[in-house]
């Protein structure tokens, strides 16, 4: 680089020492010796969701005025959530930070709302396989398990012997959910995975017709089928909570005890069982044709948790909904009292790029990534002083020790 | 307007009226009443200034610094282990070249702890690059703060206004304070040549190599020594606008004496009249005030001391294992012009032990007999000694 100005002179020095070059040459990165790590963490509601959701993750889309794209967010992890909004017992808002401040953020009816909504969703698949997989029974379990083997490419179809589907949901009184909605909650779980549904199926083990005769896995559901189900003679218990591989080309689901007999507001956990299901059963498929790679549906999962003393609540202040006491209308949400009741959400342990870090840095050394979506640390230049992570109100940047 | 007040409430009474645009502080013994009074001034909306608590001395210098860097007037007070504890911002605003004014409120230093009159304090920060102006009364501590701004936002150096613990912080004078209006035109909005402007990026302290450092620091040298008539020329403007003298030395009945008292603060108060009752037995002695210690005010001194044979020096500091501080610097600027003058340094006055008549006269007396009942100490005598 050629300097713009040749000091020669005495005169030609400025009084205050300054110049017009920067200090990028300088760099201090080496001089570090924890690193600022910028993850994507658990949120206290996550945890406590049996079905794992990354309810930050959505709530931000929608923060953001994206309903479709916090609906796609919410699907992935929960194919039925005009279910879940109206039946789950909620234990995401029992562990909810904001409850630190005024009162939990209302997940159930956002869900509801974003359900309701919704019919136009897109989920990402992968690339469609040769693997052929039949659940029977389309209760909440089957039909969870479904969706995620068909969104990973499986062709799946679903067998279910009654003339309805929804198994075990169909006891729900419909004062709890409409029929309608149960019938449009299934449709798009159908059509989103690309499954084939047949009721009224003829069942036959003894003389397997298309689609059982062609089936690399079957997998029977106990939340979509009589207890009076014949159990072929060849059919192995799995219980995906406990056994880590699957064995056989049939196997029957057996739930813990305390999710029997069905109770209609721990959907979430039978969504989360047909869900463990479908990845182990996705880790005997893969196996089987020798794939390689990961068999994990997400890998960018996030594992670690943030706590909820994590979160520096003094940072946030009370929205004007917090003087409202906690909504218990009926019916569905409009968009924007959902995007209202969203912004309420503190995102715990998920960047909403609130950039208190760019802003504290002393060194310049933390910013915006090229296509502005996320924050990037600069390892030539940090020296790891850890103001950002003392900064992020959201528990986002952690100060590790890291070996070069 | 007359008005009674303490030094303290003199400091503050001086920020208001410069403007000051910057308030951060800490609190310490004795100077906690300027930070007090400047935080009522401000809450009650007198003053448009953005007052920072900060947990730290060293972080008051730092943000200090930082808001004169954006070109702000900024002030500062703090006290013994206070200004301690800037040391290494002190010598970052002074080669930053901000003009930050500060006052500081002489006391001792620790241990064992005392919260009197001591000048150890600021002498210990003599080659931090600061201009030191040490305060004879409250309204030279109100004058000089005035003063103090016109000349650092000239010559981009900071200056430090030294108040004696007590004698001046906690003691009420009768004070002329002057019209706001005048005291703006005295005093026009700081202008910096250059500051921390996003609009034009620049890198303020970047890293500079051998080939320019020698350079820069001799025109801060330089400029720092220029400042004694520059001081002289902004004191002068302030006597026009408000016929006060506040000069770098102070002479007393020196223009006919063989001997001369030299000393700072409000102690040289005594020294006047120490100074008239030798008179009065005959001797030609004088007096002389160091208002300025940093830049050393050496033509004024010079002219002051040209006559004299003998000068004694009051120290109410020590340099340990050395002398008195005061005495080091006097050596060093009789050094330039006399061959043939005795020099004898007290330590006295140091931790609040007064500086009276009484005292000072058989200083004097020993100094010219020999005989007294101060003790040698290397090149000092110390009074107020346990036998």
């Amino acid at each position: 680089m050629q300097p713009k100005k040749v000091i020669q002179r005495l005169s030609d020095l400025p009084t205050m020492p300054s110049t017009i070059g920067t200090m990028v040459w300088n760099e201090t990165g080496d001089w570090r010796y924890l690193t600022p790590l910028i993850r994507t963490k658990l949120a206290p509601c996550s945890q406590a969701c049996p079905a794992g959701i990354p309810i930050p993750g959505y709530l931000s889309a929608l923060k953001k005025g994206d309903v479709q794209r916090g609906l796609t967010l919410l699907l992935s992890h929960n194919p039925l959530p005009g279910l879940t909004g109206r039946l789950c017992y909620h234990p995401c808002q029992a562990k909810c930070v904001r409850r630190k401040m005024d009162r939990a953020v209302s997940v159930r009816d956002i869900e509801r709302f974003l359900a309701d909504v919704g019919t136009e969703a897109e989920i990402e698949k992968s690339e469609t396989s040769d693997k052929r997989v039949v659940v029977i029974g389309s209760g909440p379990l089957g039909l969870s398990c479904a969706f995620h083997l068909g969104c990973r490419g499986c062709q799946v179809v679903v067998l279910d012997p009654s003339n309805q589907a929804g198994g075990a949901l169909l006891e729900v009184p419909s004062e709890k959910v409409e029929p309608q909605v149960l019938a449009n909650e299934i449709n798009r779980l159908i059509l989103l995975a690309d499954i084939r549904l047949e009721t009224g199926a003829v069942i036959d083990f003894e003389a397997p017709g298309e689609p059982l005769s062609k089936a690399d896995l079957i997998i029977l559901d106990p939340t979509g089928l009589p207890e009076n189900f014949a159990v072929p003679a060849g059919a192995a218990a799995f219980n995906p909570s406990e056994d880590e591989t699957v064995t056989g080309d049939i196997i029957f689901v057996t739930l813990p005890k305390s999710l029997k007999p069905f109770r209609a507001p721990m959907i979430a956990h039978y969504i989360a069982v047909g869900r463990l299901t479908a990845e182990k059963a996705l880790d005997r498929l893969v196996a089987c044709s020798e794939e390689q790679g990961s068999t994990q549906s997400n890998p960018d999962l996030p594992r670690q948790a943030v706590n909820a003393e994590d979160i520096k609540i003094e940072r946030f202040s009370a929205s004007d909904l917090s003087t409202q006491p906690e909504a218990k209308q009926a019916g569905t949400w409009d968009r924007e009292r959902a995007s209202q009741e969203a912004e309420r959400c503190l995102s715990c342990g998920t960047c909403n790029l609130c950039l208190q870090c760019v802003s504290f840095c002393p060194d310049a050394s933390i910013g915006l990534d090229e296509q502005e979506t996320a924050v990037v640390v600069d390892l030539d230049h940090c020296k790891g002083c850890g103001i950002c992570a003392y900064e992020c109100p959201r528990g986002v940047i952690t100060m590790e020790e890291t070996i070069p | 307007m007359k008005e009674v007040m303490m030094g303290t409430e003199a400091a503050a009474r001086a920020a208001k009226l410069a403007r000051v645009q910057v308030v951060s502080a800490y609190p310490i013994t004795p100077q906690t009443v300027i930070v007090e009074n400047l935080a009522d001034i401000i809450g009650r909306g007198e003053l448009n200034a953005n007052y920072m608590p900060v947990e730290s001395e060293h972080s008051a210098l730092a943000s200090c610094i930082g808001a004169s860097m954006a070109g702000a007037r900024a002030f500062t007070a703090t006290s013994s282990h206070g200004l301690v504890y800037m040391h290494e911002m002190l010598h970052y605003a002074a080669g930053a070249r901000v003009p930050v004014v500060m006052v500081n409120c002489n006391r001792a230093l620790g241990p064992p702890w005392n919260l009197y009159c001591d000048h150890t304090d600021s002498l210990s920060q003599r080659d931090t690059g600061w201009i030191q102006y040490y305060c004879a009364d409250a309204q030279d501590v109100l004058d000089a703060i005035l003063i103090a701004y016109g000349v650092a936002e000239q010559a981009l150096l900071p200056v430090m206004i030294n108040v004696d613990a007590f004698y001046l912080t906690h003691t009420s004078e009768v004070l002329d304070v002057p019209d706001q209006a005048k005291v703006d035109t005295f005093l026009p909005p700081y202008q910096p040549p250059s500051k921390l402007d996003v609009d034009d990026p620049k890198t303020f302290g970047n890293v500079c190599g051998a080939d320019l450092f020698t350079s820069i620091k001799y025109k801060r040298h330089c400029d720092t020594l220029a400042l004694e008539k520059l001081w002289d020329r902004t004191a002068a403007e302030f006597y026009g606008h408000f016929n006060r003298m506040h000069p770098t030395v102070e002479t007393y009945r020196t223009d006919d004496a063989d001997m001369c008292i030299v000393g700072i603060g409000t102690g040289t108060g005594a020294m006047r009249l120490a100074v008239d009752a030798l008179r009065e037995e005959g001797l030609k002695i004088g007096c002389l005030r160091l208002s300025m210690i940093r830049p050393f005010p050496l033509e004024r001194f010079k002219r002051a001391t040209a006559n004299a044979k003998q000068v004694i020096v009051i120290d109410r500091d020590v340099s340990f294992g050395a002398e008195g501080i005061v005495a080091q610097e006097v050596k060093a600027g009789l050094f330039e012009h006399h061959a043939d003058v005795t020099l004898t340094g007290f330590i006295a006055g140091v931790g609040g032990n007064d500086l009276s008549v009484e005292a000072i006269v058989p200083l004097v007396r020993q100094a010219i007999s020999g005989d007294g009942n101060a003790v040698e100490a290397g090149a000092t005598f110390w009074t107020g000694v346990l036998p």
